[in-house]
């Protein structure tokens, strides 16, 4: 059966070695923006002709160029100023993004890496964008009056940037919002921002959400204007599946079936058996098999083992469906 | 002194723009073998001296040390306890911050003090007096993982005990004012409210012969739906976030009159700093319904989600405030 059990990545992949040493060197002024612009290009291209290699049906960018994923669109945007060092954990920190005027999108942000790593595959290539609620609940605001307004802001120019990659031939575009599960009493202003983002939108739509308190959000996370909603489905034990047998999931779903915080390289077995057990619950031509969440935590190594791992799962149970 | 200026607990402890971050850089070097716990321990010391420094400067009237030796107050404590190891990371309440979850797996108990010799340090090297914050029984017991007790009230009540212990000896040490951190009893956005009754079994005997000011500290949203029976628990006084937790400012309309509230009226999880004659009439505001000689003024929450220097500034600005309102700003 093709066309079903379809596999693809939720975003973000490792950076190779020689990437990490050029981003290190660029941040202390010792390699041009364009040397280390053509290392990106080549990780990109390597990611890509990986999947082209294992098979991955929706295949993604990779997003070897970006850091974190709410300070790169922070970056790209008018009216945001680099904030200083907060603490992310232990002895870790970060740079925060501070909003400091009315946010404007004064050029494409990721359409040009999109379009490169389309032309390197005849597979989709999926768009990856922030949502606009995750953007403004890990930036601080000095500049609108409530969340609200910041968020619905954000979301006018996170359309624009999904209206451009549809325009350049995106088939699927996808609006991570994984700060959603921390604060689920504000689901509704996360759907509606998303509803502004995907109203213009022909394409297949997904969002991506991480673990949370999804057993108080079902069913109404099903009001998430998307057509596809991913979940990491290992991380909470697949335990979200009983709750689908008495609510229909009526989207077509992201099924997390490896865990991205564990080295553990999980079975064939295990990822046949998952997606087994969720095909009682959801039909296969609604089933997107990929792991929880983005590999970037995990070694060039580890990521790929996983991915082999999450393909093989998928095909085994497309070739038993016949 | 009437509308005293305080803190909750934490302060960032990056150093200000362009600045060297030399604990962090220190602790770096002890992964790599390059230093040791001495070496820590002095760039602690070193950073301790210098954001008690730059809270006295700011006009913070009782200081703590930042809590910057810590990684978290989770593990902080969890490492103290006997009976207790950690595991994976974890998101702190609604905040982008994590930290390594406690478990706890065998009896619990105090071996010995835990936060006593560091709040000595910040006693001897503060110009003002110095509060410590200790992690609330509940919160503990709530934010770690059960294997041994099976039962979170039992779990709750040994901890009271271990912390009355560490209390009682903070006190004879000549602390005057000792916190108890209870984020987890506020209805923080993302999480039920906490169960009152759990920490309302062994308030009791958490602050039993606890020769201090004791402060039931709550931060990131709201505790009014515990109703008045919040400020019956026998603590000296009680700390609200009036920023996270809008509707804390209904409930202590029937504040007792013989506790101290610990207003926490600027935000301190956004860098925007308050305009300190809006921090003025707020506290005329609450100055209608609290003594201002038991009011107390701080941030929402630790100081740490934010930059130095907006950590910096918001102090300022609230020390601003409250000297307006005595009428000698």
């Amino acid at each position: 059966m093709s066309g079903v059990l379809k596999t693809t990545q939720v975003g973000s992949l490792p950076k190779p070695d020689y990437l990490l040493r050029a981003r290190s060197e660029f941040a202390r002024g010792e390699i041009p923006r364009e040397e280390l612009r053509e290392l990106e290009r080549r990780a990109t291209r390597e990611w890509v002709e990986f999947q082209n290699e294992i098979g991955i049906d929706v295949v993604v960018d990779g997003e070897q160029y970006r850091g974190d994923m709410v300070a790169f669109f922070a970056e790209e945007l008018e009216g945001f100023s680099r904030g200083g060092l907060v603490r992310s954990y232990g002895n870790r920190y970060y740079r925060k993004p501070i909003i400091t005027g009315p946010i404007r999108r004064t050029h494409p942000i990721t359409v040009e890496w999109w379009g490169y790593a389309q032309s390197l595959t005849d597979r989709p290539v999926k768009g990856m964008l922030t949502g606009p609620y995750t953007i403004r609940d890990w930036s601080f605001d000095e500049h609108y009056d409530s969340r609200r307004d910041a968020v619905l802001a954000l979301a006018e120019v996170i359309r624009d940037e999904a209206v451009a990659l549809q325009e350049a031939g995106a088939e699927y575009i996808q609006i991570d919002e994984p700060a959603v599960s921390t604060r689920m009493d504000e689901l509704d202003l996360a759907i509606e921002a998303l509803a502004v983002v995907t109203e213009p939108l022909t394409v297949h739509t997904v969002t991506h959400i991480c673990y949370g308190d999804f057993h108080n959000a079902y069913p109404r996370m099903l009001d998430l204007p998307v057509d596809q909603i991913d979940l990491e489905l290992t991380n909470s034990r697949f335990d979200l599946l009983d709750r689908f047998a008495e609510h229909p999931f009526t989207k077509s779903i992201g099924l997390g079936v490896a865990d991205v915080h564990s080295h553990r390289i999980e079975t064939v077995d295990e990822v046949v058996k998952a997606i087994e057990r969720t095909l009682q619950v959801i039909p296969a031509d609604r089933v997107f098999v990929d792991p929880d969440c983005g590999l970037k935590t995990r070694s060039v190594e580890e990521a790929k083992d996983k991915l082999r791992v999450v393909v093989e799962g998928a095909r085994r149970v497309r070739d038993r469906l016949g | 002194m009437t509308a005293r200026v305080t803190v909750v607990g934490s302060y960032p402890k990056p150093p200000h723009e362009g600045g060297e971050f030399a604990l962090r850089g220190t602790l770096h070097a002890l992964d790599r073998g390059d230093a040791s716990v001495v070496d820590v321990r002095a760039a602690q010391d070193d950073l301790v001296r210098e954001v008690i420094a730059e809270q006295a400067e700011a006009g913070v009237e009782l200081v703590t040390d930042g809590q910057v030796r810590w990684d978290d107050p989770q593990t902080r404590f969890a490492e103290g306890l006997e009976g207790f190891g950690t595991t994976g990371l974890l998101r702190y309440f609604d905040t982008n911050t994590y930290f390594r979850q406690p478990v706890a797996k065998a009896p619990v108990a105090r071996r010995g003090h835990i936060v006593l010799d560091e709040f000595l340090f910040a006693k001897d090297h503060s110009p003002v007096p110095v509060k410590q914050t200790l992690i609330g029984p509940y919160t503990l017991a709530a934010l770690s993982v059960d294997e041994h007790y099976g039962d979170r009230g039992a779990l709750v009540a040994v901890l009271a005990i271990a912390l009355n212990e560490e209390a009682r000896d903070l006190a004879e040490a000549g602390c005057e004012v000792i916190a108890f951190d209870e984020p987890a009893l506020a209805r923080i956005p993302g999480s039920p409210p906490g169960d009152l009754s759990l920490l309302a079994a062994v308030a009791d005997r958490l602050t039993e012969g606890v020769a201090a000011t004791t402060v039931l500290q709550t931060f990131f949203g709201d505790v009014a739906e515990h109703g008045p029976g919040l400020f019956d628990l026998p603590f000296d006084g009680f700390g609200v976030d009036l920023v996270a937790g809008p509707g804390n400012l209904e409930a202590i309309h029937e504040f007792p009159s013989d506790r101290i509230l610990q207003a926490g009226i600027v935000d301190a999880r956004n860098t925007r700093v308050e305009d300190p004659e809006a921090l003025t009439r707020e506290i005329e505001g609450l100055a209608g319904a609290v003594d201002p000689e038991r009011l107390w003024m701080s941030p929402s929450a630790g100081l740490e989600f934010l930059p130095r220097e907006a950590a910096q500034r918001k102090l300022a600005a609230l020390a601003d405030a409250a000297r307006r309102f005595r009428g000698d700003g």
